[in-house]
């Protein structure tokens, strides 16, 4: 228990300066206003709206929900190859059906278009 | 000056051409958009002659033959002469211009790109030109075409007058010269027909009038340094 | 909010202002706003040879909201005026303006109809850097000053005071030929 107090006094201090930075820098700033300032930044022209019927495109959440899945299943190899020889044919069957069952969710993405940018 | 061959014979040709240049008329002296006698830059002795209007007659050399005869085929082909479309044939310095009339230069610029014994694919653009002392031609519209599987330059030119600014758009036919139409609208007042948006692209959007017009002053201010106060330079005085 | 505008006189201003001035003078983010061949210049001050970094400066905000410091570096044409007026206005406080280069000084050689004759008309500016293109020796001398009037500014009742005072002794001033001096003390 005690390795991780200096963990919690870092996380700690960190988050104080942090608000301190910024609690400060709104309190004691200088407060000029206008009207520019509320404007969204497109590189100072004035910002154009989208037309209506386009949304936020769903492939960017796609791409980063995949990653996480993947970026999961491969934390999970590395341990065990890690410690392969001493976990014999059981781990090795273990990790292939656990390789099998993320293969399964990958074939579904695949089959539905989930890999499509376009 | 100087000719070497004249006590031989035949008089240099570089010189009949220099002298003959002296009998054109001068159209303009001084600088551009200068009311008074001249500036301090030396261009007050500036003296522009007047060409006469080149024109070529067949046959024009080089490749030049097969381009006409090949565009007269194909506006044949659509219904339109050689003769109507095209007005003049200038075949100078190694470089082909027809100018053609105005109405007809969707109908040549469709033929050209589309024969394939012509096959005049890249556009590389419309310039405008403005002629202040050409009346009833004043404005200018210039197209400078690359035939690719031919290695063939060819150049277009049509003119209208400053009372009727109108020249057909060609950006049916080369969708490249949409932003040079505007261009040459912004700078020289040249309106196209059938452009799907002509509209001011270098100059701001509400911006009066057509800067690269020869009549159209440079718009500069007078600068002040150290007590001294110079003018901008088209209007400047003559030290002479 | 906006404390330091309330403060009150005294020692103890002198010193918040010493340490304020030394905080904004020594991470002055940069909101490059390079357009023509100033650019070249600027870019080669923050090169290896002439160091920005050395100032803090190395981190040029593309953002205006996180800029300090404009450096307008290069010629503004008339289309380009708008969008350099409403990136001044979308920097937040405080905010400085060098001009380089003498395109954006005075109009520089183009005194014409499409350059604006000097981004003063837009924006104010603190510095004025003459040069087509200022050598990378002159930017830093530009930057160096901007400096020293970031770290001399002072804050609440003392600023107001100051802005008054340089702009009596900018009235004052006489003009820079002796026979022009003599109609103004008429």
């Amino acid at each position: 228990m005690s390795y991780y107090v200096p963990v919690v006094v870092l996380g700690a201090l960190s988050a104080v300066f942090a608000i301190i930075s910024l609690v400060a820098g709104t309190v004691s700033g200088p407060k000029r206003w206008n009207r520019a300032k509320l404007e969204a930044y497109e590189c100072g022209i004035e910002p154009t709206r989208q037309p209506a019927g386009i949304r936020f495109p769903v492939k960017y959440y796609l791409t980063a929900m995949l990653f996480i899945v993947f970026d999961i299943e491969i934390i999970f190899l590395y341990p065990w190859a890690v410690a392969f020889d001493r976990l014999g044919v059981f781990g090795l069957v273990e990790m292939v059906t656990f390789v099998a069952t993320v293969l399964v969710a990958y074939v579904y993405v695949w089959r539905r278009g989930g890999l499509e940018w376009d | 000056m100087s000719e070497p061959g004249e006590g031989a014979g035949q008089p240099d040709a570089a010189a009949i051409a220099g002298r003959e240049r002296l009998t054109e008329p001068v159209v303009r002296t001084g600088l551009f958009g200068t009311h008074t006698t001249g500036d301090t830059s030396g261009y007050g002795g500036l003296q522009v002659r007047q060409p006469p209007p080149l024109s070529s007659e067949p046959p024009y050399g080089s490749y030049f033959d097969e381009v006409t005869d090949a565009l007269g085929g194909a506006l044949e082909a659509s219904g339109l002469s050689f003769g109507t479309a095209v007005e003049r044939v200038v075949a100078e310095n190694g470089e082909l211009t027809l100018h053609v009339r105005r109405e007809h230069i969707e109908s040549v610029c469709r033929s050209l790109r589309d024969d394939p014994a012509l096959a005049f694919e890249l556009c590389l653009g419309v310039s405008g030109v403005h002629y202040l002392t050409d009346p009833g031609r004043e404005l200018h519209a210039v197209y400078h075409l690359l035939s690719i599987t031919r290695n063939r330059r060819l150049r277009l030119e049509v003119s209208a007058p400053d009372a009727d600014p109108h020249i057909p758009s060609v950006t049916g036919v080369y969708p490249t010269c949409d932003w040079h139409e505007r261009e040459a609208w912004d700078f020289f007042g040249i309106i196209f027909d059938g452009h799907p948006a002509l509209t001011r692209i270098e100059m701001p959007d509400d911006w009066k009038g057509h800067p690269q017009r020869k009549d159209y002053p440079l718009g500069g201010i007078p600068v002040e340094y150290r007590g001294a106060t110079v003018p901008p330079p088209d209007e400047r005085r003559s030290y002479s | 909010m906006g404390i330091e505008e309330k403060l009150p006189s005294g020692v103890l201003l002198t010193t918040v202002e010493k340490l304020a001035g030394y905080a904004r003078r020594v991470s002055v983010w940069p909101a490059t706003f390079g357009l023509a061949c100033c650019a070249m210049e600027l870019m080669a001050t923050g090169g290896p040879r002439h160091d920005l970094a050395r100032f803090g400066m190395e981190r040029a905000s593309n953002t205006p909201r996180q800029a300090d410091l404009m450096i307008v570096a290069g010629r503004v044409s008339q289309k380009m005026a708008p969008v350099l007026r409403q990136i001044y206005d979308q920097m937040s406080e405080p905010k400085w303006v060098i001009s380089m280069g003498v395109c954006a000084s005075s109009g520089g050689m183009f005194n014409n109809y499409a350059i604006v004759q000097g981004v003063d008309h837009i924006v104010p500016v603190d510095i004025y850097l003459p040069g087509c293109p200022p050598r990378p020796e002159m930017l830093l001398d530009a930057i160096i000053k901007l400096h020293d009037k970031i770290q001399n500014s002072k804050l609440g009742a003392n600023r107001e005071r100051q802005i008054t005072e340089l702009e009596q002794a900018r009235l004052r001033r006489l003009p820079l030929l002796p026979h022009l001096r003599t109609e103004v003390e008429q």
